[in-house]
């Protein structure tokens, strides 16, 4: 049933297929760029690129109650110290995923991880 | 006479195509990617060209859409699957009518197969405005593929018996 153009057709899209995977692979299409996002009261404060070669830095945070003081280590950020009560921001440790975010309510503060990949306005898609 | 005969039968085309929409929703997708399907209306198109033509392939599968997201998916998933109908029809009426000789029915599906979730990734990069969807294209296409396979079998052996059964007048043979 099957004729020749067929078969040749049926090769012709595997190796296609195989080729475009492996250049997407190479081109490391998955792998965006992430960002550590600040922000003071809804405010944008700061926005710092994350990655393996990125820079190690401690930013202070002017927030409501005080100083608060985010660390930023290569890919990954965390709240090293912040003046709220509860230091329930300090005890989250890192993140470094897109769209994991600290929030510290009492002094105002958030840092979000956001990628240039996704759409921030976007929460999800159906087919 | 004929006339009549050919607006009947195009319209049960529809209906075959509905159906075959809607029993395809209810079966689930064991693959997490998005645009994955069976892709059985194809079969549908695919018989509605090799019976009647391009015009009529391209009616039958555009009524299949708009009815279909009506009665079973969201209206959001109209403009993916109407993209991909259109496109994967065009390209199977364009195969069938000059490369006749070199593919089998299963070739011309699998084409059919591949171009329309060609097209239905096109249209979800464009909506979404990122083209980091197009890391699914290969995958969709091996998928386009197998299913392209099987649906352009099951196309063959409709074929085989509906034309000798109905007697249909192809296109360019007289009665």
């Amino acid at each position: 049933m099957l004729t020749k153009g067929d078969r040749i057709l049926i090769v012709f899209i595997f190796i296609s297929a195989a080729l475009m995977f492996i250049g997407f692979q190479a081109y490391s299409f998955g792998g965006h760029k992430t960002y550590a996002v600040i922000e003071v009261n809804g405010k944008l404060f700061q926005k710092i690129s994350l990655g393996q070669s990125g820079a190690r830095l401690e930013i202070r945070v002017p927030g409501n109650l005080g100083e608060s003081i985010v660390e930023v280590d290569r890919d990954k950020a965390r709240m090293l110290y912040s003046p709220c009560p509860d230091k329930d921001c300090m005890r989250q440790g890192w993140v470094s995923r897109p769209g994991q975010m600290i929030v510290c309510l009492p002094n105002r503060v958030v840092v979000k991880i956001e990628s240039d990949r996704t759409p921030s306005d976007l929460d999800g898609v159906s087919f | 006479m004929i006339e009549r005969r050919k607006m009947i039968f195009l319209s049960l085309l529809v209906t075959f195509g509905l159906v075959l929409h809607i029993i395809e929703n209810m079966i689930p997708v064991p693959f997490p990617i998005p645009g994955a399907k069976l892709g059985l209306a194809n079969i549908i198109s695919l018989l509605a060209i090799v019976i009647y033509g391009f015009k009529e392939g391209l009616t039958v599968n555009i009524l299949r859409c708009l009815i279909g997201a009506v009665l079973a998916g969201s209206t959001a998933s109209l403009l993916y699957s109407l993209s991909g109908a259109i496109l994967s029809t065009l390209m199977m009426a364009l195969f069938y009518k000059y490369f006749k000789k070199v593919f089998s029915l299963v070739g011309i599906s699998i084409i059919g197969g591949v171009a329309h979730n060609f097209a239905q990734v096109t249209v979800a990069s464009i909506i979404l405005s990122t083209f980091g969807l197009y890391v699914y294209l290969p995958l969709l296409m091996v998928i386009g593929l197998l299913t392209g396979i099987f649906t352009g079998f099951a196309a063959a052996f409709i074929c085989q018996n509906l034309i000798a059964l109905l007697e249909i007048n192809l296109p360019g043979r007289r009665r």
